[in-house]
């Protein structure tokens, strides 16, 4: 505190009692004076021009940031596109190859037995809409916004309830799909969702809804719903299509020798 | 009229002209600007006191601006810089708003 005093008792240089008090009396240096004061103003108007350059610059730095996060999302998803296309064509190429005899036969539905299950493929059926969304206000405080790690729980609650398909806006998950933060968003197979979140499942119309609300994801929501007020609709549909996770894709492993 | 004057013709000469700050020397303009301005008050308050002198002003500049910024550089250099910049602007800071009060009371005597 001593140090603050001091400050404040002697807010002026001393010097200029001390020149005062051994009777130098005014001098007049006109010229150091007014460089000094020139100095002085080329300092603020140099500062605050080269503040206001470098804010354009950023905000541009900016934008051009945020155009090429969406150019590469348009490629990502032009690639997907071209993936299923390809799959496709994998699909009729195989059903050629592998003929008519009985094991062809026998390889070919127990492919399609697989492959609705791993997600390969568009199915449709009955099901659950679930729509999630922040809290209308203080969206702003973490805790009332949907995580990750909520829209997680919401998944591993269905599927434990029974769901055979299951898609978080549109994107169709598989033993393969990460949900997880990234920043801001909460991305699905690495693409970053916008709020709200439409998760549909696919199940039994009779069981899917009752075994929901009982599981762990149904209770951990059904108390974010109440005391954090987030969005939280469940809804029954007669019929929906999920579509096929195009990122189905075996890197490493490979079929063991049979 | 001298500083007012001058003032007036440095701004005016940092908006046209847009000097550009070498990229080393640009943490300590912001720094100096505060010295500079703790300057200003001080002399105007020496001023209201009668006991203003132009040398004791020009030398408390730029002892003020080069000790301000040879404390940020020394900050940078063992990288405490933005904390001892912290410092130096809550000193100054304390120093002008204490030099503006008296300011206030001797031209307003409020």
């Amino acid at each position: 505190m001593d140090l603050l005093n001091q400050i404040i008792r002697q807010p002026v240089d001393p010097d200029y009692a001390l020149v005062k008090a051994r009777g130098d009396g005014p001098t007049r240096r006109g010229i150091a004076f007014a460089v000094v004061a020139i100095v002085i103003g080329a300092m603020f108007a140099v500062a605050a021009v080269q503040t206001n350059r470098s804010a354009p610059v950023l905000a541009g730095e900016r934008t051009e940031l945020i155009s090429r996060i969406k150019a590469a999302e348009t490629e990502q998803d032009r690639l997907r596109e071209r993936a299923t296309a390809l799959a496709d064509e994998i699909a009729t190429l195989r059903a050629g190859a592998l003929g008519d005899d009985d094991t062809a036969s026998a390889l070919q539905s127990q492919i399609n037995a697989l492959d609705p299950i791993v997600g390969n493929v568009a199915v449709k059926g009955p099901g659950l809409l679930v729509v999630v969304d922040d809290a209308p206000t203080g969206a702003d405080q973490r805790q009332d916004r949907v995580l990750d790690m909520d829209l997680q729980v919401l998944v591993n609650g269905l599927w434990q309830a029974g769901s055979e398909a299951i898609a978080i806006n549109g994107h169709r998950l598989s033993t393969l799909t990460a949900i997880r933060g990234a920043g801001d968003a909460i991305t699905v197979d690495y693409r970053s969702l916008t709020r709200p979140y439409r998760v549909e499942a696919i199940g039994d119309p009779r069981t899917l809804h009752a075994r929901y609300v009982e599981s762990s994801g149904g209770i951990a929501w059904n108390e974010l719903a109440q005391n954090r007020r987030m969005r939280y609709e469940i809804s029954s549909m007669e019929e929906m299509t999920l579509e096929a996770d195009p990122g189905m894709v075996l890197r490493y492993a490979k079929r063991a020798k049979s | 009229m001298i500083p007012l004057i001058g003032l007036i013709v440095g701004i005016l000469l940092g908006l046209f002209l847009e000097p550009t700050i070498p990229l080393a020397l640009q943490p300590y303009l912001p720094i100096a600007i505060v010295a500079a301005m703790d300057a200003l008050f001080g002399a105007f308050r020496a001023y209201l006191d009668g006991n203003f002198t132009d040398r004791v002003f020009v030398v408390s500049f730029i002892s003020n601006v080069l000790i301000a910024a040879a404390i940020v550089y020394v900050g940078d250099q063992i990288g405490v810089g933005s904390q001892l910049s912290t410092g130096v602007v809550v000193v100054l800071g304390i120093r002008i708003f204490t030099n503006a009060a008296a300011i206030r009371r001797a031209l307003f005597h409020a």
